[in-house]
């Protein structure tokens, strides 16, 4: 090797070989400085320690959210010499460590984020009553999983619960879990609500729920969202850019589904009631029916009575025109060949007539016709 | 002998009876009507009760790959 001679280029392309050989991928752990972006798209930082200072290079995609100089991050990436620029290594991802760096990762980002309104109660929207498909994503064989299909179980039924099995800690976590969203919101079939859950952990554990991109495919979601991380104590970003926050995976499926026992009695106490109705429906007819009985019952007397008194003023008007009674106040009939006769035209001297009288009739003659 | 299973599902069954409750709500409600549809009314709820207490859920895990690639 001390005999070869390289250019420069043939130099950084052996580097590179052997680095990539040696150490495909590093983890470093430092404190932030130098930190910047350029053309909103390139980062540049340094790590540093008491001893060392190593320069990064990567793109936003990678950055969790916004960061500051201060702050404690650990870093996984690929060492690499640039032809021009030097040594860098370039990043593949870059979470926040220790409890002071995250949750100021987290301030950073929180202030941001509610800056822009993802966090508004505006863009809340209301998770179906009832869902029929229920996306899940967390980790299968984790106990938040085994918490929420329990209490899912228990409270109710017929739910196709659609599950994707993502890292919920780590470095692999927040793409695996915006993967997972997206893919849900990709399905020509929509899920009714997307449940997003993980137990309780340290900050560093809880920490993919407050990345930026989670933080953000959570407000993005076409899917109402029900995210709930950790226990009552944690809140993380993902929870406040949900649509409903839960406190514990046992919370996230009480709040996901109705329990089966309450509907049943809500339905008993609706048929009771419709019960009710039905009577009152009933209790209507018959106390109409017996209005109209009456009714009915007055009317018929109303029109007896009234053909009773047509009856009787009939009755008095054939008294009246009754020839008889005129009779007997002193009237008589006459006629001439039973024909009775109301005028003295035509009669002549000698013509016979009778003379009908209340108690028997007269033949008379007549002797002198004299006209009034 | 198992139970037949219902052919409605349970939003459906829901769905039918809230209709039938609106009715009773409502002025249009007539004796012979409401008989007919107060049975109606017990029928989907016996359906909806035996739905409530015999549908189990149903896990389906994806089998994509969630690598964030």
């Amino acid at each position: 090797m001390e005999g070869l001679v390289l250019t420069p280029a043939d130099f950084v392309a052996l580097l590179n070989q052997t680095l990539e050989f040696a150490y495909p991928s590093v983890t470093i752990e430092g404190e932030l400085s130098n930190f910047r972006v350029s053309k909103n798209r390139w980062v540049y930082f340094d790590l540093q320690d008491q001893e060392a200072s190593v320069k990064f290079f990567g793109t936003i995609y990678n950055l969790p959210g916004p960061l500051e100089d201060g702050l404690r991050i650990r870093v996984v990436g690929t060492p690499r010499l640039h032809p021009r620029f030097g040594f860098s290594v370039n990043v593949s991802s870059i979470a926040p460590v220790g409890e002071g760096s995250i949750k100021k990762a987290a301030d950073l980002l929180a202030a941001k984020l509610q800056a822009e309104g993802l966090f508004d109660a505006e863009r809340k929207r209301l998770l179906p009553p009832v869902p029929q498909t229920i996306g899940l994503i967390t980790a299968a064989g984790s106990a938040a999983y085994a918490d929420f299909i329990k209490i899912l179980n228990e409270r109710w039924g017929g739910v196709e619960v659609q599950l994707a099995d993502v890292y919920v800690q780590g470095q692999q976590a927040p793409l695996q879990i915006v993967a997972a969203i997206e893919h849900f919101n990709r399905l020509s079939e929509l899920a009714d609500v997307l449940v997003i859950t993980r137990g309780g952990g340290s900050a560093e554990d809880l920490a993919a729920f407050s990345d930026e991109r989670v933080v953000r495919a959570v407000a993005a979601s076409r899917i109402p969202t029900l995210v709930a991380v950790g226990h009552e104590v944690d809140t993380s970003l993902a929870e406040l850019a949900a649509d409903q926050r839960a406190s514990t995976p046992t919370n996230a499926a009480q709040l996901a589904v109705p329990n089966r026992q309450d509907v049943i009695a809500g339905l008993k106490a609706t048929g009771s009631s419709l019960n009710v109705q039905l009577n009152q429906s009933l209790q209507l007819a018959i106390t109409d029916t017996a209005q109209g009985r009456e009714y009915l019952t007055s009317q018929v007397f109303l029109l007896l009575n009234n053909a009773q008194e047509s009856l009787n003023s009939n009755r008095r008007l054939v008294t009246l025109f009754d020839p008889r009674a005129a009779l007997k106040r002193g009237y008589a009939i006459v006629s001439q060949n039973d024909q009775h006769i109301a005028s003295v035209r035509g009669l002549k001297v000698n013509d016979n007539l009778q003379v009908q009288l209340s108690d028997g009739k007269i033949n008379s003659k007549v002797i002198k016709v004299s006209r009034e | 002998m198992p139970k037949p299973k219902p052919a409605k599902n349970y939003q459906q069954l829901s769905d039918e009876f809230a209709e039938l409750v609106a009715w009773f709500e409502s002025d249009k409600v007539n004796l012979d009507e409401a008989i007919a549809k107060y049975e109606q009314s017990m029928e989907l709820l016996a359906q909806m009760e035996a739905y409530l207490k015999t549908a189990k859920n149903k896990i389906k895990k994806i089998t994509a790959k969630f690598d964030g690639a």
